[in-house]
Protein backbone atom coordinates (compact mmCIF):
# COMPACT_ATOMS: atom_id res chain seq x y z
CA UNK A 1 0.00 0.00 0.00
CA UNK A 2 2.52 2.39 1.24
CA UNK A 3 4.48 2.18 -2.15
CA UNK A 4 1.59 2.55 -4.30
CA UNK A 5 1.11 5.62 -2.75
CA UNK A 6 5.25 6.15 -3.10
CA UNK A 7 4.64 5.59 -6.81
CA UNK A 8 1.23 7.29 -7.07
CA UNK A 9 3.27 10.52 -5.92
CA UNK A 10 6.43 9.96 -7.59
CA UNK A 11 5.02 9.51 -11.48
CA UNK A 12 3.53 12.71 -11.71
CA UNK A 13 6.96 13.97 -10.59
CA UNK A 14 8.54 12.21 -12.65
CA UNK A 15 6.24 13.68 -15.26
CA UNK A 16 6.68 16.68 -14.31
CA UNK A 17 10.05 16.91 -14.70
CA UNK A 18 10.41 16.31 -17.98
CA UNK A 19 7.84 19.12 -19.07
CA UNK A 20 9.06 22.02 -20.89
CA UNK A 21 8.24 25.19 -18.91
CA UNK A 22 6.95 28.51 -20.47
CA UNK A 23 9.70 30.33 -21.88
CA UNK A 24 10.44 33.97 -19.89
CA UNK A 25 12.29 37.16 -20.85
CA UNK A 26 15.47 38.16 -18.98
CA UNK A 27 15.91 41.07 -21.33
CA UNK A 28 13.90 43.01 -23.93
CA UNK A 29 15.61 43.26 -27.64
CA UNK A 30 14.65 46.83 -27.56
CA UNK A 31 16.32 47.59 -24.23
CA UNK A 32 19.43 45.57 -25.20
CA UNK A 33 19.47 46.72 -28.34
CA UNK A 34 19.53 50.55 -26.89
CA UNK A 35 21.66 49.53 -24.22
CA UNK A 36 24.98 47.82 -26.17
CA UNK A 37 25.01 50.62 -28.43
CA UNK A 38 25.11 53.60 -26.51
CA UNK A 39 26.54 55.94 -28.90
CA UNK A 40 23.46 54.90 -31.88
CA UNK A 41 21.59 57.77 -32.75
CA UNK A 42 19.83 55.67 -35.70
CA UNK A 43 18.72 52.74 -36.17
CA UNK A 44 18.21 49.73 -38.92
CA UNK A 45 17.13 46.58 -39.06
CA UNK A 46 18.83 44.28 -41.58
CA UNK A 47 16.71 40.87 -42.13
CA UNK A 48 19.09 38.55 -44.15
CA UNK A 49 17.31 35.23 -45.35
CA UNK A 50 19.37 32.49 -46.23
CA UNK A 51 20.35 30.76 -49.18
CA UNK A 52 21.00 27.22 -49.66
CA UNK A 53 24.75 28.32 -50.14
CA UNK A 54 25.38 29.86 -47.17
CA UNK A 55 23.14 27.57 -45.16
CA UNK A 56 25.43 24.67 -46.16
CA UNK A 57 28.62 26.84 -45.27
CA UNK A 58 27.00 27.14 -41.77
CA UNK A 59 25.96 23.66 -41.84
CA UNK A 60 29.79 22.51 -41.93
CA UNK A 61 29.82 24.43 -38.80
CA UNK A 62 27.60 23.73 -36.28
CA UNK A 63 24.12 22.16 -35.79
CA UNK A 64 21.60 24.70 -37.31
CA UNK A 65 18.22 24.36 -38.64
CA UNK A 66 16.68 27.48 -39.46
CA UNK A 67 13.35 27.97 -37.69
CA UNK A 68 12.78 31.10 -39.64
CA UNK A 69 14.67 31.59 -42.85
CA UNK A 70 15.37 35.42 -41.58
CA UNK A 71 18.20 36.43 -39.47
CA UNK A 72 17.66 39.65 -38.14
CA UNK A 73 20.44 42.13 -37.52
CA UNK A 74 20.05 45.30 -35.50
CA UNK A 75 22.19 47.83 -36.70
CA UNK A 76 23.16 51.04 -34.77
CA UNK A 77 24.97 54.43 -36.76
CA UNK A 78 26.09 57.09 -34.79
CA UNK A 79 25.71 60.97 -35.36
CA UNK A 80 27.73 61.09 -38.18
CA UNK A 81 26.66 57.95 -40.00
CA UNK A 82 29.55 55.75 -38.52
CA UNK A 83 28.50 52.35 -37.52
CA UNK A 84 28.08 51.97 -33.27
CA UNK A 85 27.71 48.36 -33.56
CA UNK A 86 25.19 45.26 -34.66
CA UNK A 87 23.14 43.15 -32.37
CA UNK A 88 21.34 39.92 -33.03
CA UNK A 89 19.96 36.93 -30.76
CA UNK A 90 20.89 33.84 -31.68
CA UNK A 91 18.92 30.86 -29.97
CA UNK A 92 19.28 27.57 -29.39
CA UNK A 93 16.62 24.93 -28.48
CA UNK A 94 17.16 22.17 -25.68
CA UNK A 95 15.24 19.85 -24.15
CA UNK A 96 14.22 21.96 -21.40
CA UNK A 97 13.35 25.04 -23.81
CA UNK A 98 15.13 27.69 -25.54
CA UNK A 99 17.76 29.84 -24.61
CA UNK A 100 18.49 33.58 -26.49
CA UNK A 101 21.72 35.12 -26.36
CA UNK A 102 21.84 38.88 -27.47
CA UNK A 103 25.25 39.37 -28.67
CA UNK A 104 26.72 42.79 -29.40
CA UNK A 105 29.42 43.22 -31.96
CA UNK A 106 31.96 46.21 -32.63
CA UNK A 107 31.84 47.46 -36.61
CA UNK A 108 34.89 45.02 -36.62
CA UNK A 109 33.04 41.89 -35.62
CA UNK A 110 34.36 41.62 -31.82
CA UNK A 111 31.85 40.81 -29.61
CA UNK A 112 31.34 43.50 -27.27
CA UNK A 113 28.24 42.08 -25.13
CA UNK A 114 26.82 39.12 -24.67
CA UNK A 115 23.53 38.71 -22.61
CA UNK A 116 20.97 35.80 -21.66
CA UNK A 117 17.50 37.55 -23.05
CA UNK A 118 15.61 34.64 -22.62
CA UNK A 119 15.30 30.98 -21.13
CA UNK A 120 12.36 29.28 -19.52
CA UNK A 121 10.82 29.01 -16.02
CA UNK A 122 12.89 25.59 -15.38
CA UNK A 123 16.16 27.00 -16.74
CA UNK A 124 16.45 30.64 -15.49
CA UNK A 125 17.69 29.32 -12.01
CA UNK A 126 20.62 27.42 -13.92
CA UNK A 127 21.35 29.86 -16.42
CA UNK A 128 21.93 33.01 -13.40
CA UNK A 129 24.35 30.37 -11.43
CA UNK A 130 25.91 30.09 -15.10
CA UNK A 131 26.31 33.74 -15.72
CA UNK A 132 27.61 34.27 -11.85
CA UNK A 133 30.44 32.81 -12.99
CA UNK A 134 31.29 35.55 -15.47
CA UNK A 135 30.91 33.60 -18.27
CA UNK A 136 29.28 36.23 -20.28
CA UNK A 137 32.00 38.93 -19.90
CA UNK A 138 34.58 36.32 -20.92
CA UNK A 139 33.17 36.00 -24.40
CA UNK A 140 34.09 40.26 -24.80
CA UNK A 141 37.09 40.75 -27.42
CA UNK A 142 36.58 37.10 -28.82
CA UNK A 143 35.71 36.54 -32.62
CA UNK A 144 34.72 34.33 -35.37
CA UNK A 145 37.28 31.61 -35.36
CA UNK A 146 38.48 32.10 -31.72
CA UNK A 147 38.27 29.30 -28.96
CA UNK A 148 34.69 29.87 -27.00
CA UNK A 149 36.31 26.89 -24.43
CA UNK A 150 38.84 29.76 -23.24
CA UNK A 151 35.54 31.56 -21.84
CA UNK A 152 33.81 28.27 -20.35
CA UNK A 153 37.23 26.67 -18.81
CA UNK A 154 36.56 29.65 -16.44
CA UNK A 155 33.25 27.85 -15.27
CA UNK A 156 34.25 25.36 -12.39
CA UNK A 157 31.62 22.31 -13.06
CA UNK A 158 32.23 20.68 -9.59
CA UNK A 159 31.58 24.30 -7.87
CA UNK A 160 27.91 24.73 -9.59
CA UNK A 161 24.72 22.56 -10.30
CA UNK A 162 25.42 20.05 -12.92
CA UNK A 163 22.29 21.56 -14.80
CA UNK A 164 23.55 24.81 -14.24
CA UNK A 165 27.11 24.23 -16.18
CA UNK A 166 25.43 22.60 -18.75
CA UNK A 167 22.99 26.04 -19.12
CA UNK A 168 26.90 27.06 -19.36
CA UNK A 169 27.24 24.82 -22.00
CA UNK A 170 24.61 25.63 -23.87
CA UNK A 171 25.23 29.62 -23.55
CA UNK A 172 28.80 29.08 -25.04
CA UNK A 173 26.88 26.94 -28.00
CA UNK A 174 24.74 30.33 -28.75
CA UNK A 175 27.33 32.43 -28.49
CA UNK A 176 29.21 30.07 -31.13
CA UNK A 177 26.10 29.79 -33.63
CA UNK A 178 26.06 33.94 -33.22
CA UNK A 179 29.50 33.85 -33.80
CA UNK A 180 28.85 31.68 -36.98
CA UNK A 181 26.09 33.02 -38.15
CA UNK A 182 27.18 36.60 -38.07
CA UNK A 183 30.76 35.97 -40.30
CA UNK A 184 28.28 34.12 -43.19
CA UNK A 185 25.25 36.30 -43.13
CA UNK A 186 26.36 39.64 -42.14
CA UNK A 187 28.60 41.13 -45.09
CA UNK A 188 29.04 44.75 -45.86
CA UNK B 1 -37.48 17.94 -8.73
CA UNK B 2 -36.17 19.61 -5.80
CA UNK B 3 -32.77 18.26 -5.38
CA UNK B 4 -32.10 20.97 -2.11
CA UNK B 5 -32.81 24.88 -1.43
CA UNK B 6 -29.43 26.89 -0.80
CA UNK B 7 -32.19 29.69 0.38
CA UNK B 8 -32.51 27.10 3.38
CA UNK B 9 -29.49 25.80 3.70
CA UNK B 10 -27.52 26.67 7.10
CA UNK B 11 -25.99 30.32 7.08
CA UNK B 12 -22.34 29.05 6.79
CA UNK B 13 -23.03 26.62 3.96
CA UNK B 14 -24.41 30.11 1.89
CA UNK B 15 -21.50 31.72 2.87
CA UNK B 16 -19.11 28.87 1.65
CA UNK B 17 -20.83 29.03 -1.52
CA UNK B 18 -20.48 33.09 -1.92
CA UNK B 19 -16.97 33.24 -0.80
CA UNK B 20 -16.15 29.79 -3.23
CA UNK B 21 -18.24 32.22 -6.46
CA UNK B 22 -16.04 35.55 -5.17
CA UNK B 23 -12.53 33.90 -4.91
CA UNK B 24 -13.22 32.46 -8.02
CA UNK B 25 -14.20 35.28 -9.61
CA UNK B 26 -11.05 37.22 -8.18
CA UNK B 27 -9.49 33.79 -10.06
CA UNK B 28 -11.41 34.51 -12.75
CA UNK B 29 -10.05 38.14 -13.40
CA UNK B 30 -6.06 37.18 -13.31
CA UNK B 31 -6.92 34.32 -15.46
CA UNK B 32 -8.75 36.51 -18.08
CA UNK B 33 -5.07 39.61 -17.47
CA UNK B 34 -2.84 35.72 -18.14
CA UNK B 35 -4.85 35.04 -21.32
CA UNK B 36 -4.82 38.72 -22.51
CA UNK B 37 -0.90 38.76 -22.03
CA UNK B 38 -0.04 35.49 -23.14
CA UNK B 39 -2.47 34.49 -25.56
CA UNK B 40 -4.30 37.88 -26.55
CA UNK B 41 -8.14 38.07 -27.30
CA UNK B 42 -8.34 38.11 -31.09
CA UNK B 43 -8.76 35.46 -33.22
CA UNK B 44 -5.51 36.56 -35.24
CA UNK B 45 -3.47 36.45 -31.89
CA UNK B 46 -5.00 33.43 -30.32
CA UNK B 47 -4.16 31.79 -33.60
CA UNK B 48 -0.50 33.09 -33.38
CA UNK B 49 -0.07 31.66 -30.23
CA UNK B 50 -1.64 27.79 -30.98
CA UNK B 51 -1.19 27.23 -34.90
CA UNK B 52 2.01 25.88 -35.41
CA UNK B 53 4.47 27.74 -37.21
CA UNK B 54 5.19 26.67 -41.16
CA UNK B 55 8.93 24.61 -41.14
CA UNK B 56 11.33 26.41 -43.17
CA UNK B 57 11.10 23.78 -46.29
CA UNK B 58 15.23 24.23 -47.33
CA UNK B 59 14.48 23.21 -50.95
CA UNK B 60 12.60 25.85 -51.42
CA UNK B 61 15.38 28.48 -50.40
CA UNK B 62 16.69 31.02 -53.14
CA UNK B 63 20.66 29.88 -53.98
CA UNK B 64 22.33 32.95 -52.49
CA UNK B 65 21.43 34.78 -49.38
CA UNK B 66 19.73 38.43 -49.71
CA UNK B 67 19.14 40.53 -47.75
CA UNK B 68 17.21 44.23 -47.00
CA UNK B 69 17.85 47.08 -44.80
CA UNK B 70 15.32 49.79 -43.76
CA UNK B 71 15.59 51.86 -40.80
CA UNK B 72 13.93 50.43 -37.49
CA UNK B 73 11.96 52.57 -34.93
CA UNK B 74 13.41 50.85 -31.61
CA UNK B 75 9.95 51.64 -29.61
CA UNK B 76 8.46 48.70 -32.36
CA UNK B 77 10.58 46.21 -31.90
CA UNK B 78 8.25 43.52 -31.69
CA UNK B 79 9.03 41.66 -28.34
CA UNK B 80 8.79 38.32 -28.21
CA UNK B 81 5.48 36.18 -29.00
CA UNK B 82 4.62 33.38 -26.55
CA UNK B 83 3.54 30.30 -28.25
CA UNK B 84 2.58 27.04 -26.93
CA UNK B 85 3.67 24.16 -28.62
CA UNK B 86 2.90 20.14 -28.28
CA UNK B 87 4.42 19.76 -25.20
CA UNK B 88 3.56 22.69 -23.39
CA UNK B 89 -0.21 22.52 -24.69
CA UNK B 90 -0.46 18.66 -23.07
CA UNK B 91 0.83 20.03 -20.05
CA UNK B 92 -1.81 23.17 -19.84
CA UNK B 93 -4.36 20.46 -20.76
CA UNK B 94 -3.92 18.04 -18.35
CA UNK B 95 -4.20 20.82 -15.39
CA UNK B 96 -6.82 22.59 -16.77
CA UNK B 97 -9.49 20.58 -17.68
CA UNK B 98 -8.84 18.68 -14.27
CA UNK B 99 -9.54 22.30 -12.59
CA UNK B 100 -12.22 23.23 -15.04
CA UNK B 101 -14.21 19.69 -14.31
CA UNK B 102 -13.92 20.22 -10.11
CA UNK B 103 -15.06 24.35 -10.39
CA UNK B 104 -17.93 22.74 -12.84
CA UNK B 105 -18.50 20.03 -10.40
CA UNK B 106 -18.41 22.63 -7.44
CA UNK B 107 -21.10 24.98 -9.60
CA UNK B 108 -23.08 21.90 -10.14
CA UNK B 109 -23.72 21.76 -6.79
CA UNK B 110 -24.78 25.25 -6.24
CA UNK B 111 -26.73 25.00 -9.01
CA UNK B 112 -28.70 22.53 -8.02
CA UNK B 113 -30.20 24.16 -5.20
CA UNK B 114 -30.66 27.21 -6.39
CA UNK B 115 -34.52 25.95 -7.18
CA UNK B 116 -33.93 27.04 -10.89
CA UNK B 117 -36.22 26.00 -14.16
CA UNK B 118 -34.41 22.30 -15.38
CA UNK B 119 -34.08 23.87 -18.63
CA UNK B 120 -32.11 26.64 -16.92
CA UNK B 121 -30.41 24.23 -14.05
CA UNK B 122 -29.19 21.83 -17.04
CA UNK B 123 -28.19 24.62 -19.15
CA UNK B 124 -26.13 25.66 -16.78
CA UNK B 125 -24.35 22.61 -15.63
CA UNK B 126 -23.68 21.60 -19.00
CA UNK B 127 -22.57 25.04 -19.78
CA UNK B 128 -19.99 24.78 -17.00
CA UNK B 129 -18.72 21.63 -18.09
CA UNK B 130 -18.96 22.32 -21.48
CA UNK B 131 -17.25 25.22 -22.04
CA UNK B 132 -13.94 24.55 -20.88
CA UNK B 133 -13.74 21.46 -21.98
CA UNK B 134 -14.85 23.76 -25.98
CA UNK B 135 -11.58 26.35 -24.62
CA UNK B 136 -8.83 23.04 -25.40
CA UNK B 137 -10.57 21.10 -28.10
CA UNK B 138 -10.54 24.53 -30.14
CA UNK B 139 -6.65 25.09 -28.74
CA UNK B 140 -5.92 21.61 -29.95
CA UNK B 141 -7.84 22.06 -32.98
CA UNK B 142 -5.66 25.28 -33.88
CA UNK B 143 -2.61 22.83 -33.32
CA UNK B 144 -3.97 20.38 -35.81
CA UNK B 145 -3.60 23.23 -38.10
CA UNK B 146 -7.29 24.23 -37.96
CA UNK B 147 -6.63 27.96 -37.18
CA UNK B 148 -10.64 28.59 -37.48
CA UNK B 149 -11.10 27.22 -34.65
CA UNK B 150 -9.88 30.20 -32.71
CA UNK B 151 -13.17 31.55 -32.09
CA UNK B 152 -14.27 28.14 -30.43
CA UNK B 153 -11.35 28.78 -27.87
CA UNK B 154 -12.56 32.42 -27.52
CA UNK B 155 -16.38 31.93 -26.84
CA UNK B 156 -15.33 28.98 -24.69
CA UNK B 157 -13.78 31.67 -22.53
CA UNK B 158 -16.12 34.29 -22.69
CA UNK B 159 -19.02 30.95 -22.33
CA UNK B 160 -17.20 29.88 -19.20
CA UNK B 161 -17.19 34.06 -17.56
CA UNK B 162 -21.08 34.12 -18.42
CA UNK B 163 -22.04 30.65 -16.31
CA UNK B 164 -20.07 32.21 -13.67
CA UNK B 165 -22.27 35.21 -13.64
CA UNK B 166 -25.77 33.97 -14.32
CA UNK B 167 -24.51 31.22 -10.98
CA UNK B 168 -22.89 34.42 -8.94
CA UNK B 169 -26.60 35.86 -9.40
CA UNK B 170 -28.25 33.23 -9.01
CA UNK B 171 -26.67 32.63 -5.60
CA UNK B 172 -27.06 36.11 -4.66
CA UNK B 173 -30.64 36.12 -5.49
CA UNK B 174 -30.77 33.14 -3.37
CA UNK B 175 -28.98 33.83 -0.54
CA UNK B 176 -30.35 37.54 0.52
CA UNK B 177 -33.25 37.33 2.38
CA UNK B 178 -36.29 37.99 0.29
CA UNK B 179 -37.59 41.22 2.66
CA UNK B 180 -34.45 42.95 1.41
CA UNK B 181 -35.26 42.32 -1.93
Amino acid sequence: MRSRLLWALAVPALLAAHHPTPTVVLVKQADLIRRTLPGATQFFLRDVTIGKADLGRIQEQIDFTPDDPNVKFYLGKRADGQPAGTVFFPQVNTAHGPLEVGLTMTPDGVIASAVVTKATVETKPWVEEAVATGLLERFRGMRYGDSLETALSGVAPDRMARMSYYEAEVITTAVHHGLVLYHELFRD
Amino acid sequence: MTLYHLREMHRSVKLAALLFLLVLGYAYVFAFLMVKTWAGLTPAEVQATYVPAAATDTMAMPEHSTSAVQPLDLSRVPEMKHTVDTALLIQDSHIHIMIYAIVAALLSLIILGLGWPGWLRDGAIVGAFGFGALDFAGQWLMKAGLPGFAWLTILSGWGMALVYVIVLLGTIRAIVPSQVR
